[in-house]
């Protein structure tokens, strides 16, 4: 269990280094287009270049959400067993939220591979040369990441049990 | 049959509490397969988010604002607004919601309204004299004001995923939250007058107050200008108002430290951030199939056997989002309601600007409505109250909710006098 501990700290500090680069070079380049704007001039890959941090910012922000628990959802019956101290259910329940999303997250994975495959072989340059398809990438690599989380989450769980 | 199992099984785990992004994925891969489509149209429906010109307002509005809240800004604003208005009967009451509708149009009513200014203003009303039941539920009831207000996160979320201009939303929200404002502000001023002793206006302290926060207190009037004065785009203003914000806590105020503070900032709003922009890259690709399928008209058509015109339309709609508003939270009822929606109402003649303030305005009373409005759970934890207690607080000030949602639906003009 230490060596998946390890692999999770690993995930949280990735993301979370990753996320200040990215918003703070996000501040920073949509800032300097304003201020080229103010003397006629343009870069024309700022824009898509910081849409694409934002999109990658989504993945790292959910890594970190997945971690805190704190994606958004409706869980109704959590809040009822929670209040009800019913302990072991709430376990199960976990497990079972880890599970499912582990199993979506891994079939949203493939769709992204396919879509990567197709980008790769038809897709365009969006900035900087670079193809589409190395772009979409970021869809694979991101869910891989947040897929990985969860899974630590229910494998750490059956520790709870023991402990 | 098996399409219904399917369907059912999707629900029942969101009941027990998977991730919605995950639920949407889930819904839209089965939907996908099902009619036959490749499942990597739901990767395509995934990207076309990072075309979306408007998205990068949203983690720099929210950057900006989760900036504030953790800065001595709440601070400096109350005491500025409590100089200012303090004097009047129920001036303090109406300072708090002012200053709450502010961190919320910053904030996006994700709670930290409560979470920041709570403990800030819950002494302020006590030492006033309000008794605690109104404390509790004006405290409640702040957490999603202001959501109404430019350059509020669930306006922005809207227009990207209804396709309305987002400068006409910020418009058209202005008044209608004014509305609310004064309803509630009238409600303190009721409570304020069992006071008897009354604060002095005092220029001199107000002038101390207004010195030390007006770096701030000119935020909202930036904005305005330079969106509408057409000095800005709604993106650069989300782009100045991060940077703004950053330099004054960090380089003026020095409330915040740039090597400790700003990153914790930048990881709180974003774990925020991710969680809504990966439900909306996922629920898009599902309600996109919804549409394709035509499911709205055919609920439309439903519909229109029961609802005759747009008033009683209205009616329902406002009963239906009021249920929405208090189960979903208002980031995933807008990216999964408001496509399907749309269509329909505006089959009713519903101006698709006005549809925007009614929906935002009934998920703003969402949040306040009992049994579950997440606010009410946020005021309950944060002030260590029996969730049942903040129920009985709240009560007043949902009514009076209620009645502002009255007037600005059927009132449509209201939020449409900018466009005629």
């Amino acid at each position: 269990m230490k060596l998946i501990k390890k692999i999770d700290l690993l995930i949280e500090r990735l993301s979370s280094h990753g996320l200040v680069l990215v918003v703070l070079t996000m501040l920073a380049l949509s800032c300097l287009s304003i201020v080229l704007r103010w003397f006629n001039t343009n870069f024309t890959w700022i824009d898509p270049l910081v849409r694409h941090l934002v999109f990658i910012s989504a993945f790292f922000g959910g890594v970190l959400a997945t971690g805190r628990g704190t994606h958004i959802g409706i869980d109704l019956l959590g809040k009822i067993l929670e209040s009800r101290k019913m302990f072991k259910a709430q376990l199960f329940i976990r497990r079972l939220i880890a599970l499912t999303s582990t199993l979506t997250l891994l079939w949203l994975i493939k769709a992204g591979i396919d879509f990567t495959r197709v980008e790769l072989e038809y897709g365009k340059a969006v900035f900087w040369s670079i193809k589409s398809g190395y772009l979409v990438m970021i869809i694979p690599l991101g869910l891989s990441l947040i897929a990985l989380r969860f899974f630590i989450i229910l494998l750490l769980s059956f520790e709870e049990q023991t402990a | 049959m098996i399409a219904l199992l399917l369907g059912l099984g999707i629900m029942l785990l969101a009941i027990i509490g998977v991730p919605l992004f995950i639920i949407m994925s889930l819904a839209a891969l089965v939907a996908f397969s099902f009619s036959g489509v490749e499942i990597s149209s739901v990767a395509v429906e995934f990207y076309r988010i990072s075309s979306a010109p408007t998205l990068m307002t949203i983690p720099l509005f929210t950057f900006a604002g989760y900036l504030m809240a953790e800065s001595n800004s709440p601070k400096r604003l109350l005491r500025l607004a409590e100089t200012g208005l303090g004097w009047m009967p129920g001036g303090v009451s109406i300072v708090a919601l002012v200053v709450c509708a502010f961190f919320t149009a910053f904030t996006g009513a994700s709670g930290v309204t409560i979470i920041a200014l709570g403990g800030l203003i819950y002494p302020i009303l006590m030492d006033e004299g309000y008794s605690e039941k109104f404390t509790l539920g004006a405290i409640t009831a702040s957490g999603s004001l202001g959501l109404l207000f430019p350059p509020s996160l669930p306006i922005i979320l809207y227009g990207l995923v209804a396709k309305v201009d987002i400068d006409k939303l910020f418009k058209a929200g202005i008044v209608p939250g004014i509305v609310i404002m004064v309803i509630l502000s009238l409600w303190s001023i009721y409570n304020g007058q069992k006071k008897k002793n009354l604060r002095k206006f005092i220029l001199k302290d107000f002038l101390a107050a207004l010195k030390e926060a007006y770096l701030e207190a000119l935020l909202p009037i930036i904005i305005l200008v330079g969106i509408y004065g057409g000095f800005l785009t709604v993106t650069e203003a989300a782009a100045i108002t991060a940077l703004y914000i950053f330099v004054i806590e960090v380089l003026i105020y020095k409330d915040l430290n740039l090597k400790n503070d700003v990153p914790k900032v930048i990881i709180d709003s974003m774990s925020l951030v991710g969680g809504i922009l990966l439900i909306l890259c996922c629920a898009l690709g599902f309600t996109n199939f919804l549409v394709d399928e035509e499911i709205p008209m055919k609920i439309f058509a439903l519909m229109k056997l029961y609802l005759t015109d747009k008033y009683s339309f209205l009616l329902f709609l406002n009963i239906f989002l009021l249920i929405v508003g208090c189960l979903m939270d208002i980031f995933s009822a807008i990216i999964v309601v408001v496509p399907l929606i749309i269509p329909i109402a505006t089959d009713f003649g519903i101006d698709p600007v006005h549809l925007a303030i009614i929906f935002l305005a009934n998920l703003e009373i969402g949040y306040l409505t009992p049994p579950v409005g997440i606010n009410l759970f946020i005021a309950s934890f944060r002030f260590n109250r029996p969730i049942t207690e903040l129920y009985k607080a709240s009560v007043p000030f949902l009514l009076l909710l209620i009645l502002s949602l009255v007037i600005i639906t059927y009132v449509p003009a209201l939020s449409l006098f900018w466009f005629k």
